[in-house]
């Protein structure tokens, strides 16, 4: 990536932090907004800055740049640019998990979540793997979209047979919120976004190799079946940890790997960087919008990243 | 690729301590984990001190732990703030003479009128937490659903006092109010009204005792078919006014039911809302129950009937009316 669309989206992701911190349901003065973070000033703008405002920008910008980072991986591992971090079953089965959670009451939500997008990823490498070799795309992408139409029919089944005044809660974890941001959340994001974004820019030369195709890696020395299950797990280890945290907010790990690449960035390493800090940069800004265009109420974020997202998407497609 | 020579390495000397500090063998620790996914020629081996390693690992954390815990009142004062983002409760504080205490309400909390001078911070499902912060309540009340679990425990992370009430019936409603009726230090007042309704209601069920039960049908909601069951104080009501909830026997609210099950349980009466009973008389498939072929809807006011209150005597009384006319003489 140029270093003046490096800049730009850096200086974006300040705007939006701060805009995020200054902005919400109730005007606190932008003076009062910097001395309540230091936790000096009147009680309550202390307590909405600091214990609202922001651990939901905190984690809002943690998610965004795990679902970029995911999505910019597998990308370039599948040489689809369709691709997005959710592909491998992590939204269906997390979802799934999650439904039942709330319907039944018998697990935490984030637990069944993620026990959900566990087994669903796992379920779907081990179709990959006996249906051939894990380097050929099309099975694993097949076994992604089969099993996705799956836990849609085990969703629907779930919400049809649920009590009505828990069908509303389980849609709305469906559309995602950072709206209950907690330490927990913020934590399971960072740790994951740590160790899987550290793990994927470290694979950034190997992907580079396997973007070009599987005989073109194995004559740069890359064997393409270790370096895809690498970028699966751990791609979508940064998706089940988003989903654990914010629920299911689509369109940032299709649109950012896309964003990344146009604004200049064209090997791995580039580019999954690159798509951290603009999926961190967009998903604080669609958060903010979230809570602030019909406040008090609240829009899904799902919706209004895609809504955010594809304007700026039409935009740089036309441009090329 | 550079795998097997990976594996070729020398193992790892784990026992290594430098300058007497506890020493993490962390590459050895990443390296088994990360075996099997490939990263390892990659990953550099990183020997870090325990306690840098777990402030890296909790900084995120750290970020939030630190929550203002300023205003976590250890004592409670009769609260002169009060956020109600649930219509039934909005209601009952009027009843209890606080009204003028309440610094918000949610979107829909429409009764009495004087509601609608009180702050509408939006929805009560999911209700937006810096709204209610910023009218620096004494008391919150919710409404207790899974969906409202978040922002009530982040509610009360802040040192706010949260109530999440539940009330679907006649029971609940009686146990709320007088729990309410402490909480705002209302009491007396809240057991007298309490009282009230209870006679009222008793009245309703001695006068309609001798009459005859009809079968009734209460819908919650048409597509897909709600009915109310006898988890909701509706169904109470009907049966106090001189009625049979045909699905009474099912413990939630308002469950699903299909509409064979309906047609097979076949009710003598419909009781519904004007607006829904304008679709079942216009609705063909409707015209198979009995009820709605002899033109036996009735039609409640939904106003007074659709919550459970400190109305809920005149409610029965009005039900009592519909299943029971007298001739006026």
């Amino acid at each position: 990536m140029r270093r003046r669309a490096v800049l730009l989206w850096g200086l974006g992701l300040v705007a939006a932090t701060i805009a995020g911190l200054a902005i919400g349901a109730t005007s606190v003065p932008l003076r009062d907004v910097i001395r309540a973070l230091s936790g000096v000033g009147d009680p309550t703008s202390v307590s909405i800055v600091r214990a609202v405002r922001l651990p939901r920008v905190v984690l809002a910008g943690l998610v965004g740049a795990s679902l970029g980072m995911s999505g910019a991986a597998l990308q370039g591992t599948l040489r689809n640019p369709l691709a997005e971090p959710y592909l491998l079953g992590v939204s269906g089965g997390a979802a799934v998990g999650a439904v039942i959670a709330v319907t039944t009451g018998i697990l935490p939500v984030p637990l069944a979540a993620f026990g959900g997008a566990a087994g669903a990823v796992l379920l779907v490498l081990a179709i990959g793997r006996t249906a051939g070799s894990l380097g050929d795309t099309r099975t694993l992408l097949m076994a992604g979209v089969v099993l996705g139409a799956f836990a849609n029919a085990a969703i629907l089944i779930v919400l049809a047979t649920a009590p009505a005044d828990t069908v509303r809660g389980a849609l709305w974890w469906m559309m995602g919120s950072t709206a209950a941001a907690t330490s927990f959340d913020i934590g399971v994001v960072g740790m994951a976004l740590l160790l899987g974004g550290a793990a994927l820019i470290l694979l950034g030369r190997r992907i580079d190799a396997v973007s070009l195709g599987t005989d073109a890696a194995a004559a740069l020395g890359v064997r393409p079946e270790s370096t895809s299950r690498a970028v699966y797990l751990w791609a979508s280890l940064l998706a089940a940890a988003s989903v654990v945290a914010a629920g299911l907010v689509g369109f940032v790990g299709l649109v950012v790997p896309y964003l990344a690449r146009s604004g200049g960035a064209a090997r791995h390493r580039g580019v999954i960087a690159a798509s951290g800090l603009i999926g961190a940069t967009l998903l604080v800004g669609a958060d903010l919008a979230a809570r602030t265009v019909r406040s008090p109420a609240e829009l899904p974020l799902g919706a209004v990243t895609a809504l955010l997202g594809v304007p700026f998407f039409l935009a740089q497609l036309r441009r090329r | 690729m550079r795998e097997p020579e990976a594996r070729r390495r020398p193992a790892f000397d784990h026992q290594t301590t430098v300058l007497g500090g506890e020493l993490v063998d962390l590459g050895g620790a990443l390296r088994r984990v990360t075996d099997f996914t490939g990263i390892l020629p990659r990953m550099p081996v990183v020997r870090i001190r325990r306690r840098c390693w777990a402030t890296i690992l909790l900084l995120p954390i750290a970020i939030t732990c630190d929550r203002a815990p300023a205003r976590r009142a250890a004592t409670r004062e009769t609260p002169t703030r009060i956020v109600s983002l649930n219509p039934t409760t909005t209601e009952m504080v009027f009843a209890l003479g606080a009204g003028s205490r309440l610094v918000g309400r949610t979107h829909w909390d429409s009764y009495p009128p004087e509601a609608s001078a009180v702050p509408d911070l939006g929805p009560g499902m999911s209700p937006n937490v810096e709204a209610v912060v910023a009218a620096r309540p004494d008391l919150v009340l919710l409404y207790a659903s899974g969906e409202n679990e978040p922002a009530a425990r982040q509610l009360s992370g802040l040192g706010l006092h949260v109530v999440s009430l539940r009330i679907n019936t006649i029971a609940e409603f009686e146990a709320g109010l007088e729990k309410l009726g402490e909480l705002v230090g209302e009491g007396p007042r809240a057991a007298e009204l309490v009282r009230q309704v209870q006679s009222t209601l008793d009245s309703v069920r001695r006068a309609t005792a001798p009459l005859p039960h009809w079968r009734v049908f209460l819908p919650a909601w048409e597509s897909p078919l709600l009915a109310i069951g006898g988890g909701s104080f509706l169904s109470e009501l009907v049966d106090i006014a001189g009625g049979a909830n045909i699905f009474a026997d099912l413990a939630q609210p308002s469950p699903p039911v299909s509409f064979e099950e309906v047609l097979r349980r076949s009710p003598d009466v419909i009781l519904t809302g004007p607006v829904d009973a304008a679709n079942i008389l216009a609705s063909p498939r409707w015209r198979a129950l009995r009820a709605v072929r002899d033109a036996r809807v009735l039609v409640y006011d939904t106003a007074l009937v659709a919550r459970p209150s400190v109305r809920m005597g005149a409610a029965a009384v009005s039900l009592a009316r519909l299943l029971h006319p007298v001739p006026r003489s």
